[in-house]
């Protein structure tokens, strides 16, 4: 079969047998493509960084006859996250971003729109200040995946919460009114609301360069969390770890 | 039969027909080789401990290497596996000691510094033990991202930190080096 080539970013690795490497790849064409890479784990030569979590590459493979695993021929480095100081926090984000692409993307189905957002967000992840970046990327897959709610009503009664207060509960599908609001509930606070919005109409990098400390957007992304664990049915692992990182 | 083809099967890199070709062998070999091989795993697990002073896995506490009067005790090298220790000594040019972390950060994993073995090199450094501390975990972004955080929990005054160099590989080609090799070759070029 013939080899394709197109743009990727590597999601994660597993090891497979003695020296081959299964891996996960993002890819502009295909969506989400699994592959084994022959050797990959001894000999470095023909892989060489070009494996690691959430480098860009352009990658080589090709399918095979009658099997879900492609081989993956060989990846070129278009950017790794090795060139930027990796800090502690940093590689969380960076982890984040990967478990969240592999949780949320189907198998072989292009999505140009995710790849895009993906990486202008690991652009924004090169500096050590993460919290903008993850927010930004939180709410926008929420969207891009179909799983936001409308933000300016409550879901109970539909009225309008634009200049009220706003809760949202683990188990439920959206905002509700402080009347509606369920026992337990969390808050959702005004700026946090109006950053959302703020961030569905402008890029990234336009909010790059501004401080913004972990409290900031913590209950939107406490809120994006939530709505994303109820629909994958399961613990983003990531998640906890951002959770446990100081400001 | 089935029993053991379990058990085999949960060790790393061995699947069903390796563990079937495995238990077959076992099957097969005499009474004393299986024996044998029973009685070193039994020993494995009721002789060998980690050392106390640097989690080496080692039968006696302190290791040998923590243990050795030949041997730099306030050179600490820090990896992150006990296999790791047997590529830097095949080089018979460290004489310092050994620091094993037992793992890397990976928050894909859920492995954070809280889950490494930190706490007795904090020790041995805060004793002002150490004059030097090297950071020998992998090149990848899990060994970047332990080394970049022990650096920090180390820095204190009169303690040199030092990352060991990345790069080409000796007897390769300049040509062949990926972009990211390359890079970290050059971030860590020395003076002639
Ligand atoms: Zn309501
Ligand atoms: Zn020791």
């Amino acid at each position: 079969m013939a080899l394709k080539e197109s743009e990727a970013i590597v999601l994660r690795t597993y090891d497979l047998r003695e020296a081959d490497l299964l891996v996960t790849l993002f890819t502009r064409a295909e969506g989400k493509v699994r592959g084994v890479a022959r050797s990959a784990k001894r000999s470095k030569r023909r892989f060489g960084g070009a494996l690691e979590p959430l480098t860009y590459v352009r990658a080589y493979y090709e399918d095979r006859e009658r099997q879900e695993l492609a081989r993956l021929d060989s990846c070129e480095v278009l950017e790794s996250p090795l060139a930027a100081e990796v800090s502690y926090p940093r590689a969380v984000a960076l982890g984040h971003v990967a478990e969240l692409l592999d949780e949320l993307l189907p198998d072989r189905e292009a999505n140009d729109t995710v790849f895009r957002l993906a990486l202008s967000v690991l652009a924004g992840l090169r500096g050590p200040d993460i919290w903008m970046p993850v927010t930004y990327f939180e709410l926008w897959m929420t969207r891009l995946m179909g799983y936001l709610p409308e933000l300016s009503e409550c879901m109970v009664c539909g009225r309008t919460l634009n200049g009220s207060r706003a809760y949202f509960h683990a188990l439920a599908d959206g905002l509700m009114c402080p009347e509606d609001k369920r026992l337990a509930s969390s808050e959702m606070s005004v700026e946090s609301r109006g950053l959302a919005a703020q961030m569905f109409r402008a890029p990234v990098e336009s909010f790059a360069g501004t401080p913004w400390p972990k409290r900031q957007g913590a209950d939107l992304r406490k809120f994006l969390i939530q709505t994303l664990q109820r629909h994958i049915e399961k613990k983003l692992v990531t998640a906890g770890m951002l959770e446990r990182i100081g400001t | 039969m089935s029993r053991l083809i379990d058990e085999l099967k949960k060790l790393p890199g061995i699947g069903s027909k390796s563990a079937q070709r495995l238990a077959f062998y076992i099957l097969r070999s005499s009474d004393e080789d299986a024996e044998a091989l029973a009685a070193a795993v039994r020993d494995v697990k009721a002789n060998l401990r980690l050392c106390s002073t640097c989690n080496n896995i080692t039968d006696v506490d302190p290791c040998v290497y923590c243990s050795s009067a030949t041997r730099n005790q306030r050179l600490v090298c820090v990896v992150e596996e006990p296999t790791n220790i047997a590529a830097i000594e095949k080089t018979k040019h460290f004489n310092g000691v050994y620091h094993v972390l037992h793992g890397s950060i990976s928050p894909l994993h859920g492995i954070g510094p809280e889950q490494l073995r930190i706490a007795n090199l904090m020790r041995r450094v805060e004793g002002e033990q150490v004059d030097e501390v090297i950071i020998a975990t992998n090149p990848t972004v899990e060994g970047e991202a332990t080394a970049v955080y022990l650096s920090g929990q180390l820095r204190r005054p009169g303690l040199k930190v030092t990352r060991i160099a990345m790069g080409i590989p000796v007897g390769s080609d300049i040509e062949y080096a990926d972009e990211i090799t390359m890079l970290k070759a050059m971030e860590g070029r020395r003076e002639l």
